[in-house]
């Protein structure tokens, strides 16, 4: 069953919990250099009116449909999980150039300097598979990121555009 | 890779990978939470922690602390064997020596100050921690000193004192049931994120929030109908001002004000001192934002309020900005109803289960008098409320060692950081003590000035007695070996009891025969919790509390009412300057001559939560720490305009005490001139620059998040 990565903003702090989630599942060594695949943002932006809106998000790799880092991998390390639509990765033949990294819109995959290889995160493939939810997905505690199948995404997508397009308008509500 | 080997690397447990699921506890915050965590254990080691999906509390959720709770208990600077000082205090010169022969030098050392001076020579001093409190309380007891003392000291004990000698008790908000919730100082996504779902359900269904903060946070942006950005310290004359908008208006609940409350004339005399103009003024809030939140707070009920342990207390006017807000509660007549808040007292270690256990009796029970406790003098308050000594006057003490001597310190996670100038202390502890032995998990600064230091265990090394919401009580098993030659902090202090022979067979007997006596009644055993390790519902629990007892039965103060005007305190002699009623006064009222407003004119705000950090306890853990590198001073976009400061370039921050380091980070979440810091960093230690006296009067807490200081730009590194 294909799944994906949902993210809503209203429910972010950008506690990084999911980092931690993600540090913990992926042992990522800081002191070696390795970076967390995840990371969260915690951004104010100045506005036109001279308010501030502070911006809380948490983003890896967002496992896109048509993926450009698998096209990119010039000896062919990234593909996609044909069960959960992951995209995933095999690095025994990565080289290292990076190129999937500069392909990604996100620059999701990570150049892991211990091994002069390219990581990346995979959705936490091999746990979905075995009924269980992504690390950054399990530690979030506020349902700012959640992980659904594609027919789960599909219904609330549809819900979601309708309440952004009454929320439009402005009505006054009881 | 074999779909085996694939499986193992991705740590899914199963007979097959040979990894187990285990159940614990996180400790890592405050034990008014402490989420159950499953464990992955492979080869005896933890690989992986989660939340415990069915877990009544936490049901699976973890902060960001927890969710690096493998990485804090492998921290590279846990203690591993018990260590004898060889070099100078604070040199950080040890040898590893045998729990055997730590236990003698204990034992022959604080008998010999006990020969000496006296027992109450002995302070037994807790940090953080609190789950082996009743052990440590008794054992300071039964070895003969009333010096018994805490890091409730500058934290917790502030409000359930104001709560105390207000209205017997305090009252946690009815999330359930409310329709408004006045979220002073809430910040559900830093710290209690279990509390965010309740806000949210209440949103859901058409309840409104008024969330009263110093800063922009996400609770600000993600749940606020109403946000009052208010200047910092003056939360107290708000709620007075609040108060007179509440009378004035026809607002307040008079039914209730009259049957239940004490004190009211001379309340509301007080708060006509507080009109709308006057409070914008002090606040810094618009008067219209003011009246609106007011009127939605009073008119939208049942209102229920969040209080916080250590955020607005940490004035030096916080004990009474405390006691005004509870009272609008009153004034509403949303204290001990439904979708107000409702008191219900804690069954064991500050946890509200429903039941009652004899934890209160197991430790005063052998108190053995004779004395009176550090800081009875300064803080009369204190001394007659709270069963332990007032540990910002520990200082004084040691120094002057007046009324008496204090010659021996037992530390268990004491961590000198958390006291005002923190180098005296470390500085008098040197000079002035015979004898100091400290209990931690980590090597920490306060360690090194030890002459004894022993290594305890984390949560998931130890079996634990833990009561939860819900009327649920358990006792955690271990998921793995003690790491090192690393002991529960309660085997430590039972083991000490024998080889002192301590006049106490329970002690002696051990923890869970100690945890047996203190549950005995409730209707389970620590047998019986043992066999699962998970939360079991206590037969005896009444769940959840049910609203309206103490205006039935009356509330336990002198007057048995809800008193504006307390009598406890009145009752305290006049010459402390106390007032019965909850005034307001400037929260820098000690620092406003004109050259100290000159010389540091910006208000430093130390402590205010971020999710990564809780005190000094996880800056050393690695994920924790990736998160804010460097200790970092916030600095607001129109202050460093003015300064010429860039983000990351270094300054120093100074006060009268002292003066620190730190990196800038530009923001606009707090208010122009005010800097933020978080507290606890060794290498940049804010505390440095808090003043010894810069103290709460009633309560003794330091004004941690208000005080007067400067900023520069440093060139040099």
């Amino acid at each position: 069953m294909k799944h994906v990565f949902v993210f809503d903003q209203d429910k972010c702090s950008a506690c990084s919990a999911c980092m931690m989630g993600c540090m913990d599942q992926n042992d990522i060594d800081l002191a070696a250099g390795d970076q967390c695949f995840r990371k969260t943002y915690d951004n104010e932006i100045a506005l036109a009116d001279g308010s501030t809106y502070c911006a809380y998000i948490s983003a890896a790799c967002m496992h896109c449909t048509d993926a450009p880092c698998i096209a990119a991998c010039p000896v062919g390390c990234l593909s996609k999980d044909p069960e959960t639509g992951f995209t995933v990765y095999d690095n025994t033949n990565c080289i290292g150039c990076k190129s999937c990294a500069m392909a990604c819109p996100f620059g999701a995959p990570r150049y892991r300097a211990s091994d002069g290889k390219m990581v990346k995160c995979d959705g936490c493939n091999e746990r979905v598979k075995n009924g269980l939810k992504p690390a950054c997905v399990c530690a979030c505690s506020f349902g700012a990121l959640t992980c659904v199948t594609e027919e789960e995404y599909k219904a609330s997508g549809s819900n979601k555009a309708c309440s952004a397009l009454i929320d439009q308008l402005g009505l006054k509500k009881k | 890779m074999t779909e085996l080997e694939k499986k193992i690397k991705a740590k899914i447990p199963g007979e097959d990978t040979g990894i187990e699921v285990r159940h614990s506890l996180c400790a890592i915050c405050s034990p008014g939470i402490h989420c159950g965590v499953d464990c992955y254990v492979k080869d005896g080691k933890i690989i992986r922690v989660e939340g415990t999906p069915d877990h009544p509390l936490n049901r699976g959720k973890l902060c960001t602390k927890g969710s690096s709770l493998r990485n804090y208990v492998y921290r590279e600077d846990r203690i591993k064997t018990p260590l004898k000082r060889v070099g100078e205090r604070g040199e950080g010169k040890f040898e590893p020596i045998t729990w055997d022969e730590a236990y003698q030098i204990i034992a022959e050392n604080l008998n010999k100050v006990k020969e000496q001076y006296s027992a109450h020579a002995v302070a037994f001093f807790s940090g953080y921690c609190k789950w082996y409190r009743p052990i440590l309380h008794r054992f300071a007891h039964v070895f003969g000193s009333v010096n018994f003392g805490t890091d409730d000291s500058t934290c917790f004990a502030s409000m359930y004192i104001a709560d105390k000698v207000t209205a017997g008790t305090g009252g946690g908000p009815d999330m359930g049931h409310a329709n408004t919730f006045l979220g002073w100082n809430y910040e559900g996504y830093y710290s209690n994120h279990l509390s965010v779902a309740g806000v949210q359900k209440l949103k859901e269904r058409g309840g409104k929030v008024i969330i009263i903060d110093i800063r922009d946070t996400p609770a600000t942006k993600n749940l606020a109908d109403i946000f009052l950005k208010i200047n910092p310290g003056t939360d107290g004359a708000l709620a007075l001002g609040m108060a007179k908008l509440i009378i004035d208006n026809g607002w307040a609940d008079m039914d209730y004000v009259e049957k239940y409350t004490y004190g009211f004339e001379q309340y509301r005399e007080l708060v006509q001192q507080y009109p709308l103009d006057k409070v914008a003024e002090i606040t810094g809030l618009n008067p219209d934002d003011i009246y609106e939140a007011t009127k939605l707070y009073a008119t939208n009920g049942p209102a229920c309020t969040n209080f916080s342990a250590s955020a607005l207390v940490h004035h030096i006017n916080g004990f009474n900005s405390h006691r005004a807000i509870l009272c609008l509660t009153a004034l509403t007549g949303n204290f001990d109803r439904e979708g107000g808040n409702v008191p219900n007292p804690p069954s064991y270690i500050h946890k509200r289960a429903g039941f009652r256990s004899r934890e209160e009796e197991f430790r005063s029970n052998r108190y053995p008098g004779g004395q009176r406790r550090i800081g009875a003098e300064r803080f009369p308050l204190w001394e007659a409320q709270n069963d332990e000594f007032q540990a910002m006057d520990l200082l004084r003490q040691i120094e002057e060692q007046k009324p008496y001597p204090v010659k021996a310190v037992v530390g268990l996670g004491m961590n000198a950081k958390m006291f005002p100038e923190t180098d005296k202390l470390l500085a008098a502890m040197t000079k002035n003590l015979d004898f100091f032995v400290n209990i931690d998990l980590f090597m920490t600064m306060t360690c090194k000035y030890a002459d004894i230091v022993l290594p305890a265990c984390s949560s998931v090394e130890r079996g634990e007695l833990k009561a939860y919401e819900g009327g649920y009580l358990a006792f955690t098993k271990p998921v793995i070996e003690p790491l090192y030659e690393s002991k529960s902090d309660v085997d430590i202090l039972c083991e000490l009891a024998r080889v002192m022979d301590l006049d106490d067979d329970l002690l002696k007997q051990g923890y869970e025969a100690s945890a047996d006596w203190m549950i005995d009644g409730c209707g389970l055993t620590v047998a019986e919790l043992k066999k699962t390790g998970q939360p079991m519902k206590v037969p005896t629990a009444k769940w959840p509390a049910k609203p309206g007892k103490l205006l039935e039965n009356g509330f336990k103060t002198p007057s048995g009412k809800f008193e504006f005007y307390s009598n406890a305190i009145a009752a305290i002699d006049p010459k402390f300057g106390l007032d019965p009623l909850p005034s307001y006064r400037d929260p820098l009222a000690d620092q406003n001559d004109p050259e100290t407003r000159e010389k540091y004119p910006f208000y430093l705000c130390t402590g205010a939560r971020l999710p990564h950090a809780i005190h000094s306890r996880v800056h050393d853990t690695p994920w924790l720490r990736s998160i804010r590198p460097n200790p970092t001073v916030e600095v607001h976009t129109a202050d460093a305009a003015r300064l010429g400061l860039q983000n990351g370039d270094k300054v120093a921050l100074s006060s009268p005490y002292g003066e620190i380091r730190m990196l800038v980070k530009i923001t606009g979440k707090a208010k122009e001139g005010v800097l933020m810091t978080l507290h606890g960093y060794t290498e940049a230690n804010v505390n440095e620059l808090i003043g010894r006296n810069h103290l709460d009067p009633y309560s003794g807490f330091p004004g941690f998040k208000g005080m007067r200081c400067n900023i520069r730009k440093v060139q040099e590194d």
